[in-house]
């Protein structure tokens, strides 16, 4: 099965980054979209469907606090599964993100193996 | 903040970002000399206990170099911004990984990196790590823990 999946970032360069090692791990999208901010994501996520999420904290405009507040508080989109990708690694921001709804967290840097995990466990794949 | 821990911080965290998100690997220190008029600088400030700021500088066929392995793309098709996007991104990694283990019990903030000319030598009290990566020397600056590093002198980028 192959996956939809929405990358939020501001930085170009880690939307590309992201998208590759996506394809590299061997993990299956069929499609994927970007957004810069959380203002961005949720008018993507308004307009069509996606299977996760994967969101980065700072951003200019609406950061990814308050992107995932906005989602939790959304009957539609509060089920969709989220992950936090940060440099940050601290159990306090950890724990803050993984409060306000996010299901998984990702810390940078990372490898191709730890994103597939951390998107087959989110989003209940069963192991091979 | 005992500058040994961020020193010993700052060579850890810019061996592991460049390894496994540039799949570089150091060659060794560099001497981190006056800034080459050739290069790419980033810097960024952060929010946190104590604040600071981070800069970092990079030849700029090393730049090239890793702009093009971490987009998988060609050196020659890339263009100024893009390399400038990539060098924030790694100055960004670099700045986190580093604060994520010397403020480990606070929560820091970044501000977004950006684009900056050719430092100066770093402000008095900045640790300074500098690396060959194979095809240039990366020199990345860390202020913070005295009051010298709450704002970025302009005069230094």
């Amino acid at each position: 099965m192959a996956y939809r999946v929405l990358i939020v970032d501001d930085s170009p360069a880690m939307r590309a980054f992201v998208r590759r090692v996506m394809e590299l791990s061997g993990f299956e999208v069929s499609e994927c979209l970007e957004a810069s901010n959380g203002e961005e994501a949720l008018a993507v996520l308004r307009a069509q469907w996606v299977d996760s999420v994967l969101t980065d904290i700072n951003m200019p405009g609406m950061d990814g606090e308050e992107f995932l507040r906005r989602l939790a508080a959304d009957e539609v989109l509060r089920s969709l599964p989220v992950i936090v990708i940060s440099t940050d690694s601290t159990a306090n921001r950890v724990s803050r993100m993984m409060s306000l709804g996010a299901r998984g967290y990702l810390t940078k840097p990372f490898q191709p193996e730890d994103l597939r995990q951390e998107l087959e466990r989110t989003l209940g794949v069963p192991r091979a | 903040m005992p500058e040994v821990s961020v020193r010993h911080a700052l060579e850890e965290s810019v061996e592991e970002v460049l390894e496994k998100m540039f799949f570089i690997r150091p060659l060794g220190e560099a001497a981190a000399g006056p800034a080459p008029e050739d290069e790419f600088a980033a810097q960024l400030t952060f929010a946190g206990d104590p604040p600071g700021w981070l800069s970092l500088r990079v030849t700029a066929r090393a730049a090239r170099s890793i702009a093009a392995d971490f987009l998988a793309d060609e050196e020659e098709g890339l263009t100024e911004q893009q390399v400038g996007e990539v060098i924030c991104e790694l100055a960004n990694m670099i700045c986190g990984s580093v604060l994520s283990r010397v403020e480990s019990g606070i929560t820091f903030r970044l501000a977004s990196p950006r684009m900056v000319p050719s430092s100066d030598p770093p402000a008095p009290g900045a640790t300074v790590h500098a690396v060959d990566i194979g095809n240039g020397a990366l020199t990345v600056t860390m202020c913070m823990g005295n009051p010298a590093c709450q704002m970025v002198p302009e005069s230094a980028f």
